[in-house]
């Protein structure tokens, strides 16, 4: 059990309230050493808990994780904090099963309140073949003893108040697929928690400090280079995710991924009134209600490559005007804030875990739009991987060698919009 | 209650003639026309508006306008108004928000007196454990929520939109926005100015006597000039690439989005005064130079009755006179400019009782104002790319460097007497009109056909400097205060998150929220940065701002969303259909006929003499040119070069990784014209598709596509009397089999209407017709046709009926059958991809799956139980392992009229696929039942007997 420099709890709290002390550092500043045991490319949450589960699983300790600007300022501050499980394919919803399961205990097992709050996830069927779509899902979950299963309009209008049901020619509600355990997360209570957790466990998180080169000898890692000076390593986990194949070319090492921008919004907080995550994929929209009040809004990436995070106009229209499809009572709502984030897609929706053609360089890449719910598990499992050498049961179905083979694995339809 | 308001003063925007009631917090109040609601409140002697959202804290007036904090109030269904802003109307029912049971007394406030333990981050050291209790956790802090309410049952407000295209865009009605406006019209340019508040005017409408002639003056120029538009009470809400920029036109509560694409931007937003960071700073009562200055002089309302003024610059003075004027009791004057000078704290319960100043001398009053500088609005130049400089000298951020198609005038850029002000817009806005107008004539080139357009003068003028002022760096005092408004944060607040390693700017914002509520840091953003730096051990320069991010005010969903333009789609039979006692199913855009009754009988009708159906969703494409062949050849997996003119052919379509996304038939009705039909739901998809390729790759190829989905109705007769009907209503046709066989298509006449395309295909397995007719005689010959038939036994089918009669011929549905996945080997139709054709989409991802072997392929199943209908997503499992494991999936199932049984089609692994194995389906229900797999997909004439006939 690691020792937090001090442990939170609402006693503490109390105490240092009445004292007006002030607590210790979440994480520290260390000096770049010239060599690491194992080197973490990617200060976001895959990297963090990657670095967390080496030191708290296997007591691999002697790690750097490399940030290149500030901890979580990737996409894992810029999402919409989706978790669930009911994913399409029977790998797919077997792994985000054991994310969710991390999620709920996270909060004890980091002592940080990561908030998850699991007011359910629901995705609406607007004609046949999305009801249809909502039955293979849930079947499939069914088999995976996944809580997800086909309910009616009138049960969504229980659920969701806000939303119309009511008869109408173009998206009419012809029922939705509900998944209790689903909801969302604060995500930088996320990432600040893990980074705390691996921090007070010895692995050193620098931020500022960005890769500029991966040295290879023969088919070997041996080190990084850095905007600090280079550092030695035998092993490197590339978890840059909209970066990523920046990070990979480095290596020499070809990654099937795009980067497609994601935009999402916010808007000015209102009392409580809709607690499930609500999903329309016909509609290329979903949305939640925040513990603040706010609505957040997302939608499918968008149709280009590029590595700008800057929202557009057209996003917000077609945002709204889906939202109110769903929702016309909102209409007096107002968007408060837009922003994008990069997601590094893959031809099957689906991550790439494991090793890469070069010995000692590991990719955690290939998240999209969905790998937030994935951070606990994906770094739980390359962890295990990477102090064992050999690959857990849970990725198995996710390595790279899979688009070398056509395993592709089937995740379009469940990921798309839904992330 | 005592009325704060004062006598007529010069500039006042209210009405004394026009009394407006309203209601606040369910009382009765009045103001006048010209009111804005919290004006209207703070002259009937209102001093809380709200309470503070973590804190609980009472509220009062901060700003005065938009960008107040603490007014926001919700007005009858619409949460989150802005009293500072939004206008006084008749009737209006106001009430404060989130202040459960009540303003005055907030059950809530209680939350105070821990209030200093509310660390930041409190929410993510506390209720840890026990998980058990964390959801009662959850949903009791959600009732601590900020914001008003919503009413689900609200009627939508979806406004229209519109487009614009000004040569220049001026954001920012102030002096220097309107002499920009002057002078970019005088260039010859079209402009749009738009003004935030009700009126134009910037800071010259509250800036007293001394302001109101050159206001008047500028008014009267903009008033003349008809080459300007104006728009008040409207923003600019953001500046996307390519200076394309929304605009929110606002009617008090009604939004219009406008949008435009500007030649030129000038960003003349003026300067937001900043609170200033010490103990007390939030008490009712204490206020801003410009609230005050507003308040007096544009709605004649005494701010207080005995004032405190803490001023280090011109604003705060102009404050003074005004307050004099109004009769205020000036108690003590506080001038930060000297260092000895310096503002403690403000002491009150609930409101401001007295002030302590420079060494613990205390003042009573009920009234504090401060002026100590600005925050500067460079949101929109931030959304342009630009990284704002802080000058120390100056003490805020300024402008650092613009894209060509943006410019800055006035205030956000220096400072200076009015007619400096002016003369800093007029140059801009010259410069503005010339690039603007260069740009135009550019782009007018480049427009055939286009009057040719003016000369511009190349040479660019030179903008003269207008420096910033110098201004002491006050931030914060020597006491804790708030650094942010809306999300009570404090400053400590902000230094403790430093402390606690959140020590980039960044990281500070997001554990503390500050700047991240409804004001988004435009009021006090740079205090957070000051305060963030000191703390920090750093500069301010090296601190820096956050991104600024769209919108730069929040605009109503309603706005953005516009008036509904998602079409729903109904064929020219579809009122027949609905007479006829339809059922109707929605398809992607279109409602259509699901069926008439009775799908079972409509399919033995079909089957035994003829159906009808209306198959005007089809996607079609007419395409022509000399390279026709070309494009088919290469974007279905199949052969074309060899399509004789008549003939039709069916095709995949294949994505590039392979995967199957569209299919159906193309006929060569002349040399160089051809005739494609699409699934319904990719008619549109298909259309991009050619035109993508057209385009990206083949742009030498002589082809044209036109979509005419809706410039057809196509109906399909099926059956074996088929032949026999439409041959009693066609001409100028040879229908009989020798001249008209299978997959043939003719141009001719039914019913009388020319150029109807007839292709001989079938869906269903039947001898069949599709016609298809120009649209507006659709229902013609639909009526035709039937009447034609009536002793054949003519009767309409809908698409459930459809559906089966495929599912008995084994025809996949593209998106049912198939999914993301399929690549047309696993959808069986290896036999359609020619891989010797040159290339085609999708070719190296099929070659490769036809060397290696599909991993799953799609089949004809058929429960052993022919009674059984395996419910569509049915999962078929391998029974012979312990944990029963997918091996696939029923994709289509029905009970086959025809066939007295059930009828299935399912994707498999592939080594589960072979014809004459038994897979074992789990119903959902949780029964497993067994059912054989066909050696082909179809269950019903596998030879095509009753197609060829
Ligand atoms: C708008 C949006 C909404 C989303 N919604 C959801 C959702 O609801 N649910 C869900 O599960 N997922 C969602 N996602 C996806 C999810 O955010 C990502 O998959 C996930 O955060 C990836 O985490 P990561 O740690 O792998 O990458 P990131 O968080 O992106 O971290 C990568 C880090 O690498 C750093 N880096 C890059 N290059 C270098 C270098 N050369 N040297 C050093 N450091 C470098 C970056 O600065 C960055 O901090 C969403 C994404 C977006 C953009």
């Amino acid at each position: 059990m690691a020792r937090y420099p001090s442990r939170y709890s609402a006693l503490s709290l109390l105490r240092k309230g009445a004292t007006r002390s002030n607590w210790p550092r979440a994480w520290r500043h260390h000096e770049l050493k010239s060599s690491y045991d194992v080197v973490i490319i990617g200060g976001g949450l895959h990297g963090l808990a990657t670095a967390y589960y080496l030191a708290r699983n296997h007591g691999i300790t002697n790690v750097a994780v490399l940030e290149k600007a500030y901890i979580g300022g990737g996409g894992s501050g810029r999402n919409t904090a989706i978790v669930r499980s009911n994913y399409l394919t029977p790998e797919g919803s077997a792994f985000y099963d054991r994310s969710v399961q991390l999620y709920e205990g996270l909060t004890e097992d980091l002592n940080f309140n990561i908030m998850f709050e699991q007011r359910g996830h629901m995705t609406l069927a607007h004609n046949d073949a999305s009801l249809r779509t909502m039955r293979w899902r849930a079947e499939v979950n069914k088999l995976g003893g996944i809580d997800s299963k086909v309910i009616s309009p009138a049960e969504v209008k229980e659920l969701a108040p806000a939303i119309d049901i009511s008869d109408r020619p173009r998206y009419p509600i012809h029922g939705a697929l509900w998944h209790p355990p689903g909801g969302i997360v604060r995500h930088d209570a996320v990432v600040w928690g893990y980074a705390r957790g691996a921090d007070a466990r010895g692995a050193h998180i620098h931020q500022g400090t960005e890769v500029t080169g991966i040295d290879v000898a023969g088919d070997r890692v041996i080190g990084v280079q850095t905007s600090h000076g280079p550092v030695a390593t035998p092993i490197v986990i590339n978890c840059t995710a909209g970066w990523s194949t920046l990070i990979a070319d480095m290596a020499g090492v070809q990654l099937p991924i795009t980067t497609r921008p994601l935009q999402a919004a916010v808007t000015e907080p209102v009392q409580p009134f809709l607690d499930p995550v609500i999903v329309s994929g016909t509609l290329h929209v979903y949305v939640s209600q925040t513990a603040r009040g706010e609505l957040v809004f997302g939608a499918s990436v968008d149709p280009y490559s590029s590595y700008s995070s800057r929202g557009s106009l057209g996003f917000t229209e077609g945002l709204a005007g889906h939202v109110l499809e769903l929702m016309p009572g909102i209409s007096k709502m107002r968007l408060l804030r837009q922003w994008a984030g990069l997601c590094d897609m893959t031809p099957d929706f689906g991550p790439i875990i494991g090793p890469t053609p070069v010995d000692g360089f590991y990719v955690d890449v290939g998240w999209g739009t969905y790998g937030f719910k994935a951070g606990p598990v994906a770094g739980e499992q390359v962890a295990a991987m990477v102090a064992t050498g050999a690959i857990p049961e849970l990725i198995a179905s996710f390595g790279l060698e899979r688009f070398e083979e056509g395993a592709l694995t089937a995740e379009k339809g469940a990921a798309a919009v839904g992330h | 209650m005592t009325s704060h308001r004062l006598p007529v003063q010069p500039g006042e925007l209210i009405d004394r003639d026009d009394l407006v009631d309203f209601r606040w917090n369910g009382v009765e109040h009045g103001g006048f026309a010209g009111d804005t609601i919290a004006s209207a409140l703070a002259a009937g002697g209102v001093e809380v508006f709200s309470r503070s959202f973590k804190y609980r804290r009472p509220r009062g007036i901060l700003t005065a306008d938009f960008h107040d904090p603490n007014l926001f109030v919700q007005v009858g269904d619409e949460p989150n108004v802005r009293a500072g802003h939004r206008r006084l109307a008749p009737g209006m029912n106001v009430t404060a928000q989130g202040t459960w049971p009540s303003l005055e007394f907030d059950a809530r406030a209680a939350n105070r007196i821990v209030g200093r333990f509310l660390s930041p981050g409190f929410y993510y050291k506390t209720f840890i454990s026990p998980a058990s209790l964390r959801s009662t956790y959850q949903r009791i802090l959600r009732r601590f929520g900020a914001g008003g309410k919503i009413d689900p049952a609200t009627p939508p407000a979806h406004a229209g939109k519109r487009f614009a295209h000004p040569d220049v865009l001026v954001a920012g009605g102030g002096p220097a926005g309107m002499a920009a406006a002057l002078a970019a019209s005088h260039r010859g340019a079209r402009v749009m100015l738009v003004e935030e508040n009700h009126r134009l005017g910037g800071h010259l409408l509250y800036g007293g006597p001394d302001a109101a002639p050159p206001l008047a003056e500028l008014c009267a120029q903009i008033e003349a000039d008809d080459a300007i538009e104006v728009l008040t009470d409207s923003v600019v809400s953001g500046r996307y690439d390519h200076n394309w920029v929304g605009v929110v036109e606002r009617h008090g509560g009604e939004e219009h989005l406008v949008k435009a694409r500007a030649k030129c931007l000038v960003v003349a937003a003026g300067k937001i005064e900043r609170p200033f960071v010490f103990a007390g700073n939030d008490l009712p009562g204490v206020m801003l130079s410009g609230a005050v200055s507003r308040l007096i002089n544009l709605y004649s309302v005494a701010p207080g009755t005995r004032v405190v003024v803490a001023t280090a610059n011109e604003s705060g003075d102009a404050a003074i006179a005004d307050l004099e004027r109004a009769g205020v009791e000036v108690a003590e004057v506080a001038d930060l400019r000297r260092s000895s000078s310096q503002l403690v704290r403000a002491i009150g319960k609930g409101k401001l009782e007295a002030v302590e100043l420079s060494g613990g001398r205390k003042v009573e009053a009920d009234l504090l104002v401060t002026a100590v500088g600005w925050t500067t609005p460079t949101s929109l130049l931030n959304m342009a790319g630009d990284r704002p400089v802080y000058d120390p000298a100056a003490a805020r951020f300024l402008p650092g460097d613009l894209p060509q198609d943006v410019l800055a005038a006035g205030g956000i850029v220096g400072d200076g007497p009015v007619e400096s002000i002016v003369e800093h817009g007029r140059f801009v806005g010259f410069e503005a009109g010339r690039r603007a107008l260069t740009t135009r004539a550019a782009w007018q080139r480049l427009t055939p056909r286009a009057e040719p357009s003016d000369e511009v003068a190349a040479e660019s003028t030179d903008i003269p400097e207008l420096p910033a002022a110098g201004h002491p760096e006050l931030f914060a005092g020597p006491t804790d205060g708030f650094v942010d408004f809306s999300e009570d944060v404090k400053g400590s607040d902000v230094a403790m998150a430093v402390a606690e390693g959140y020590d980039s700017m960044e990281l500070a914002k997001r554990y503390t929220t500050a700047t991240m509520g409804p004001i988004q840091g435009k009021l006090g953003g740079v205090n957070a940065v000051a305060v963030h730096a000191a703390a920090a051990a750093a500069t301010i320069e090296a601190t820096g701002t956050t991104s600024w991010r769209p919108p730069y005010a929040p605009i109503t969903l309603g706005a953005l969303a516009g008036v509904d333009e998602d079409p729903v789609r109904y064929s020219p039979m579809h009122d027949w259909h609905v007479a006829n006692g339809a059922t109707p199913i929605v398809a992607g855009q279109w409602i259509r006929p699901d069926h008439y009754g009775d799908p079972s009988r409509e399919v033995l009708n079909t089957r035994s003499n003829v159906g009808i159906i209306d198959a005007s969703p089809l996607g079609k494409i007419d395409l022509r040119g000399r390279d026709v062949t070309k494009l088919l050849d290469f974007v279905y997996t199949n052969r074309w070069e060899s399509l004789r003119v008549g003939a039709v052919r069916y095709g995949v379509m294949c994505a590039e990784d392979g995967v199957v996304f569209d299919d159906g038939v193309t006929a060569r009705l002349e040399a160089d014209r051809y005739y494609m039909t699409t699934t319904s739901g990719g008619a549109g998809r298909v259309w991009n598709w050619l035109d993508e390729w057209l385009q990206t790759s083949f742009p030498t190829w002589d082809v044209r596509t036109t979509a005419v989905t809706d410039g057809y109705a196509a109906m399909n007769v099926a059956g074996p009397r088929s032949r026999e009907l439409l041959e009693r209503v066609a001409s100028e046709v040879d229908l009989s089999a020798e001249s008209f066989a299978y997959m043939n298509g003719r141009v001719a006449t039914v019913a009388g209407v020319t150029d109807c395309i007839i292709l001989r295909i079938g869906f269903t397995g039947e001898l069949s017709y599709e016609v298809h007719v120009p649209a507006g005689y659709g229902l013609h010959v639909w009526q035709s046709l039937l009447d034609a038939g009536s002793d054949l036994g003519i009767a309409p089918f809908g698409l459930e009926a459809q559906r089966i009669m495929r599912l008995e011929k084994g025809h996949f549905l593209v998106g049912q059958d198939t999914d993301g996945l399929t690549k047309a080997h696993t959808a069986g139709v290896g036999g359609l991809i020619k891989v010797d054709k040159a290339d085609f989409s999708g070719k190296p991802e099929l070659l490769w799956e036809g060397e290696s072997g599909a991993p799953r392929r799609l089949v004809a199943l058929q429960p052993v139980d022919g009674s059984v209908v395996p419910p569509e997503a049915s999962q078929i499992v391998d029974s012979a392992t312990e944990v029963s494991r997918t091996i696939g999936r029923v994709t289509s199932s029905r009970m086959s009229p025809t066939l007295g049984r059930s009828i299935c089609l399912a994707i498999v692994d592939t080594p589960y696929g072979e014809g004459g194995a038994t897979l074992t389906v789990r119903l959902p229900e949780g029964r497993d039942i067994a059912a054989t797999v066909l050696d082909h997909h179809v269950h019903l004439d596998p030879e095509g007997e009753r197609l060829r006939g």
